[in-house]
């Protein structure tokens, strides 16, 4: 099994955004989902370059959707986990839980 | 027709996402416009461009780090390519300039001009050839044009901070100080080469992809 098969954090982190989201992923609602739950700030140009990656992975497919006015006559971009990215998902996070399994987690020095 | 209260997004950060974002051009620039318009009508037309900024600036640095990720070998074959071709290309310039005062006679007939060809005239044609430059090294970099422009321009820039620090330390760096302005100019010509193909390269695929 090669590194290409596991999910990097921000991978890991858009992948389950896109999942979240189910048909209404696109470049707004995935950015806006990842930094309102990880309460830090996500450039849209990071979502895009991740997303891109996916994709060549085969772990995301996407569509165009129609344009609208709102957003100056411009296509949103939905995406969709495909099924190698839902197994590539499962197999990051077993790896997470096996690497903390057993491990006491310290929550502060204080 | 434009609604009353219409706040546009920054024409210059918009402009600067579109030459570094390619094939995701349209969404993400639909993105940062539906974004944009929320936030304005929500927090006011300052806030909001602050945070256009910000996002656009975030942005180009992603997805110029992507673009290298994806193609790291080809790209630094541009590079180094663009560099060589730079360093063929300056001395022929300076040759050309001075084969021509030398054909004229300038330096016996008009002093002036031959001081003004043999310094600013030659820093100028630094500036032309390097956005030759530029063009060549965007013409080949496809889809990643500005990426690998602005490797080259950072790649420079290095070699000249550890040149100021070589002189710096031999006590004469004068001559390096007052070559800087020229040389960024150089950089930014480049960039602007890089950014004409770029722009011609996005409306000839607009063209082509219309029905």
């Amino acid at each position: 099994m090669s590194s290409r098969d596991y999910l990097g954090e921000f991978e890991h982190l858009t992948v389950l955004a896109v999942l979240r989201l189910a048909d209404k992923a696109y470049g707004v609602t995935v950015r806006q989902e990842i930094e309102n739950r990880t309460t830090r700030e996500v450039s849209i140009g990071a979502v895009y370059a991740t997303l891109d990656r996916l994709e060549a992975k085969g772990f995301i497919k996407s569509h165009l959707g129609d344009p609208t006015p709102e957003r100056g006559g411009r296509s949103k971009r939905f995406f969709e986990v495909t099924p190698k990215g839902i197994a590539a998902v499962n197999r990051t996070r077993r790896a997470l839980e096996s690497m903390s399994e057993g491990l006491i987690l310290i929550r502060s020095y204080s | 027709m434009i609604p009353d209260g219409f706040v546009r997004p920054p024409r210059i950060a918009t402009w600067l996402v579109a030459l570094f974002a390619s094939a995701e051009k349209e969404s993400l620039e639909g993105d940062l416009f539906e974004e944009f318009s929320d936030l304005a009508s929500r927090s006011g037309a300052a806030v909001a461009r602050r945070w256009y900024w910000r996002q656009a600036l975030q942005s180009i640095v992603h997805l110029s780090i992507a673009a290298f990720r994806a193609t790291p070998y080809s790209t630094t074959a541009v590079v180094i390519a663009g560099l060589l071709l730079g360093r063929a290309l300056f001395p022929l310039t300076e040759k050309g300039i001075f084969a021509v005062l030398e054909r004229y006679r300038v330096f016996d007939t008009h002093f002036d001009a031959y001081v003004f060809f043999a310094t600013d005239g030659l820093a100028a044609a630094h500036v032309v050839t390097s956005m030759i430059v530029g063009c060549c090294v965007a013409f080949t970099a496809k889809r990643r044009e500005m990426m690998a422009t602005i490797t080259l321009v950072l790649l420079l820039f290095g070699m000249t901070c550890a040149a100021l620090l070589v002189w710096v330390a031999k006590g004469n760096a004068f001559m390096l100080w007052s070559m800087l302005p020229w040389n960024f100019l150089d950089w930014f010509a480049m960039l602007v080469g890089a950014a004409i193909i770029q722009n011609k390269r996005t409306a000839s695929r607009k063209l082509s992809s219309r029905p």
